[in-house]
């Protein structure tokens, strides 16, 4: 079985307001056995002789914030994966004011292919509101590292909506971004997720959140900005020049196999969704006792799933594939659907052809609710 | 067969909350009828919605027994609901009866429905015994309050008895009054049969169970039984006495209460108020029966997303056969389509059928807001009831609108009397009369339109006195008013659930209070809704919702997937009480904006 690999490395220099990843701060006795752990899950997904890994993602976390001699051993791993599957995309994000020369030579020298950098604004003011470490002129030098280094793809996250965010200042962060010549984009929404401490904020209302007209307009400027730079949207939130798609990220959308490693990541593997503890010190346990560091496990019924998938493709641009639903779910997506399509058709929130149902440019800026009546129950006839 | 001149058949009855049921608890451990360790608080009230809401709902019988001066005497209680909208409860109780308990809470005083079920039991004749309880509280002022009661209602307070249901403190004085002062009943066990069927519920294995009150002969095991009213015989398997389990005998005689087994299949086989009589020798009449209790709101129920129109009706008819108490009948609304106009005896009723429906059936119910009815007087002569707004007739052929009226007792502290006067205003109240209970406390009777009462009143009524005035009403009629129909349009189509009946007067700020409320309770759309109230083809009040702009999760990656479909599912799980009119999906507390008063 063909399937994305992904690795979680929980550590941050310091957390983020708006970040509800599982993240910590370590202590330098930490990154140590956390890396073993990883290198021994590692090893039992490489020696599971029934899953090819064809894409790798490093993410977190920040996997640069990781000491050299722990980032290499890691690297070492999975470079060896890498050659042995004939991986055909090799990911790792790393954030400003933590990618030196030196780790990103390790990275190279392991067969990473794609560097993805959380510039996120190029506002220092926003970026102070973020609680990012990093200030604007560390995300050139990033890039420029990157580039000098010679990595194939280079991408960088945006955010907006930040609070005080105007478009003028979104504008800059966009042509600042595109200056450095990345070949992919992705550009967030920024969300306030209960339990940190930016949602706390807004609650005591000492920031205000951007107005929801607001948001929707810088949204749909930076569309109209990026597409006339050459970076096309595929997805709700990326955009790319043509040939740089991010191939991990895409099997998620299609609800494609995928394996996850190191606390908190997620495995989905023939139909079955496995979450890791999302505790550092749990995995670290779990592992070193060979015991499984899975803590939560779901399997939808065949309807659901074909629910669940078609809300992740709804999120491509180019929408459901309906050849490519029928392989993955068993279902015609029409024969489910009829009603709700033909709805949203009718509303000019969802388009049509022979072949696909995608959003339109004004469904997806309502993409939640119009995929909310794509969810099936278990049982029961149609929803 | 047990000496009639050794039985008493009284109901005890109080203002809500007065302790009847906790009374009732005292006493079925003091005659040993139910042992210590098997108490529970409130013990009669079995149906799981009065243990949770702390309160009785319907009537409940026990039969026990009780050794006085070297006899053993039957002693037959009701306990009685005391929340107004069960009234007729009450007045069914103490047909069964020849003596009253009136319980006064010794903190408290008397309360708006101590007051009201006083008079019914005076009018009914029966024997009343005061009783004045809760007297171990620190603020318990026993005397004071059985004074008050003999200056309200002239019950001598010398007669009162001094009772804790809590402690048990006054029970013997309590026993010896009962059995000293109610008379025994007056049935001859020699007459020919006539038993009436109070109660009935079916049991799976033995077909259905009728509580029956004897009033006059007497009732065997394996009698041949006439049902008077639906003429079908049947022969007593069982009969048996609540004691308050069940216990079979074999006799039950003029003056008791029991329960028989007859082999009646259904439900539908019985009538509650039917006369049971032998099928040689027969009465010649059956007893009175019971009045269909009036219903006082009105209201619609349709079916939620997930549930049928049939489901629906099955559900009330269930229930229905179990609790006869409201009333259903199907309809169909523009805007709702299929569903059911049901008729309850007061808010709290409501509030409870609606519950159980829901609870009992697993369906999910859309509530249009309460309504009364009206008496609508057409220009032809003719006069037509409706109970609901939508059913107006048209304007240019009615003649006029009458509206029912109540007539209110609040009982309150005397220096709240400026507020409520306030109130009473604002509900376009008559006032009729002042009562000085004690130099701190009055009786206040009004005459207000019973529609103005049915929304947040009551709650108006509890701030303006810090939690003590009651209220207690009684219906005397319908009477015209300038009354005219409120129409509400969501994006552009005339919602009929939504449209309401006011004062003039009152129109314009009823109509920009609900289009506000409406426009919160209703979500933005995926497009502008734009809302408007209208009187004919004036329109007083509009406002817009508008289109939502932007509802999209930023990031959907392998870790957010499951979280990610948890909270759409439950954004669509949100909808079970909602109703789509066109477009524009309407949730059920949109329904309740109509309720909105526009007081300041
Ligand atoms: N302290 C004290 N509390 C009492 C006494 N009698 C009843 N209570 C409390 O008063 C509350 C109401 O008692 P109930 O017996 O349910 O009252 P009720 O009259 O049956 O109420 P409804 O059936 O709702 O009309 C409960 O919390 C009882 O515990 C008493 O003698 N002393
Ligand atoms: S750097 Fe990324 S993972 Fe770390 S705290 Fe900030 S947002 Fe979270
Ligand atoms: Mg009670």
């Amino acid at each position: 079985m063909r399937a994305g690999l992904y690795v979680h490395v929980p550590f941050c220099p310091r957390k983020c307001g708006y970040c509800d990843f599982y993240s910590l701060v370590p202590d330098s006795s930490m990154t140590g056995p956390l890396v073993d752990a990883l290198v021994a899950e590692l090893n039992q997904v490489a020696d599971a002789a029934a899953i090819h890994v064809e894409t790798i993602f490093v993410g977190g976390g920040t996997p640069t914030s990781l000491p050299c001699e722990d980032l290499m051993r890691l690297m070492r791993t999975l470079g060896d994966i890498a050659g042995r599957d004939r991986v055909v995309e090799f990911t790792v994000e790393a954030n400003p004011g933590t990618l030196d020369i030196q780790r990103a030579e390790i990275l190279r020298s392991h067969g990473v292919t794609r560097v993805s950098i959380g510039a996120q604004s190029f506002d220092a003011d926003e970026l102070e509101r973020l609680d990012r470490i990093h200030r604007p002129d560390q995300i050139a030098l990033s890039a420029e590292i990157v580039r000098q280094t010679g990595f194939e793809h280079f991408s960088l996250d945006l955010i907006f909506g930040i609070p005080g965010q105007t478009p003028v200042s979104w504008q800059r962060s966009l042509e600042s971004a595109i200056g450095l010549g990345p070949d992919h984009l992705a550009c967030y929404g920024l969300t306030y997720e209960p339990g940190t401490p930016l949602y706390e904020r807004l609650r005591r209302g000492e920031v205000t959140a951007a107005d929801e007209d607001l948001e929707a307009s810088l949204y749909e400027q930076g569309i109209a900005y990026l597409a006339r730079v050459g970076f096309e949207q595929y997805e709700i939130s990326n955009f790319a020049r043509p040939g740089a798609r991010c191939l991990h990220n895409l099997l998620y959308w299609q609800n494609q196999p995928t394996v996850g490693v190191g606390p908190s990541a997620v495995s989905y593997v023939a139909g079955t969704r496995r979450r890791n503890v999302p505790d550092w010190a749990e995995y670290v346990r779990r592992v070193r006792a060979e015991l499984s560091p899975v803590s939560e496990s779901e399997t939808l019924g065949e309807r659901a799933r074909a629910g669940e998938t078609a809300m992740l493709m709804l999120r491509l641009v180019e929408g459901i594939d309906r050849g490519r639903f029928r392989t993955a779910t068993g279902f015609d997506p029409h024969e489910l659907f009829g009603g709700v399509i033909e709805q949203h058709v009718a509303t000019g929130l969802l388009e049509k052809d022979g072949e696909r149902i995608a959003l339109t440019t004004r469904g997806r800026l309502v993409a939640d609710r119009v995929m909310a009546d794509f969810l099936l129950p278990e049982s029961k006839e149609g929803g | 067969m047990f000496d009639r001149t050794l039985i008493r058949n009284f109901s005890i009855i109080a203002h809500i909350d007065h302790g009847k049921s906790t009374l009732a608890d005292r006493i079925l451990v003091a005659t040993n009828a139910v042992a210590q360790r098997d108490m529970r608080a409130q013990f009669l009230d079995d149906m799981d919605l009065e243990r949770e809401m702390g309160i009785t709902i319907k009537a409940n019988r026990a039969t026990v027994f009780r050794e006085f001066e070297g006899r053993e005497y039957m002693l037959n209680l009701i306990d009685t609901p005391g929340h107004v909208d069960f009234h007729y409860e009450v007045s069914r109780a103490m047909a069964a009866c020849e003596g009253v308990l009136l319980l006064v809470d010794a903190s408290q005083g008397v309360q708006a429905q101590t007051v009201a079920n006083a008079y019914l039991a005076i009018e009914a004749g029966l024997e009343i015994i005061p009783v004045i309880n809760k007297i171990d509280l620190p603020t318990a002022r026993p005397e004071d309050v059985a004074l008050e009661l003999e200056h309200v209602v002239g019950i001598p307070a010398d007669q009162a008895v001094f009772t804790s249901a809590k402690t048990g403190v006054g029970l013997p004085e309590l026993f010896k009054a009962i059995i000293e002062r109610v008379p025994p009943p007056s049935g001859d066990v020699d007459a020919p049969l006539q038993a009436l069927v109070y109660d009935a519920k079916p049991d799976v294995h033995r077909g259905v169970i009728c509580h029956v009150r004897v009033r006059e002969g007497r009732l065997n095991r394996g009698d041949r039984i006439l049902l008077m009213a639906a003429r079908r015989t049947y022969q007593v398997g069982e009969i048996g006495k609540f004691c308050p389990r069940p216990r079979m005998v074999d006799e039950i005689a003029a003056g008791e209460v029991g329960y028989i087994v007859a082999g009646i299949k259904t439900l539908h086989d019985v009538n509650i108020g039917d006369t049971i009589t032998l099928d040689e020798p027969r009465a010649d009449q059956a007893l009175p029966g019971y009045k269909p209790p009036q219903r006082m709101v009105f209201c619609d129920f349709y079916p939620g997303p997930m549930t049928e129109a049939p489901e629906l009706r099955s559900a009330l008819e269930k229930l229905w056969l179990n609790d006869s108490s409201f009333s259903f009948d199907p309809v169909h609304s523009d805007a709702l389509s299929f569903g059911f106009r049901c008729g309850f005896l007061g808010l709290l009723h409501m509030k409870i059928i609606q519950e159980r429906l829901e609870r009992e059936s697993d369906i999910d119910v859309v509530q249009t807001a309460p309504t009364v009815n009206y008496e609508i007087l057409l220009k032809s002569g003719q006069v037509v009831t409706i109970d609901s707004p939508s059913d107006l007739p048209d304007g240019s052929t009615v003649e006029e609108i009458r509206e029912p009226v109540i007539a209110a007792s609040l009982i309150v502290p005397a220096d709240c009397i400026g507020a409520i006067m306030k109130i009473a205003d604002d509900r376009r109240g008559q006032y009729q009369r002042t009562e000085y209970l004690s130099p701190e406390r009055v009786m206040l009777t009004y005459r207000f339109p019973l529609a103005e009462t049915i929304f947040d009143f009551y709650d108006r009524l509890k701030a303006a006195t810090r939690g003590y005035g009651t209220m207690d009403y009684e219906f005397v009629g319908y009477e015209a008013g300038r009354l005219v129909k409120l129409d509400i349009l969501v994006n552009g189509t005339p919602v009929d659930a939504l449209s309401i009946i006011v004062h003039r007067d009152k129109a314009e700020r009823r109509g920009r209070a609900l289009i506000r409320r409406l426009r919160t309770e209703i979500e933005r759309h995926l497009f502008d809704v734009p809302l408007q109230a209208a009187i004919g083809n004036r329109v007083i009040a509009r406002e817009t919702i508008k289109a939502l702009r932007k509802n999209v999760t930023a990031k959907c990656y392998g870790g957010d997937v499951t979280r990610k479909r948890k909270l759409l599912e439950k954004q669509k799980e949100g909808k079970r009480r909602m109703k789509m009119v066109g477009q524009v999906t309407i949730p059920q507390e949109a329904f309740m904006a109509v309720l909105d008063p526009g007081d300041d």
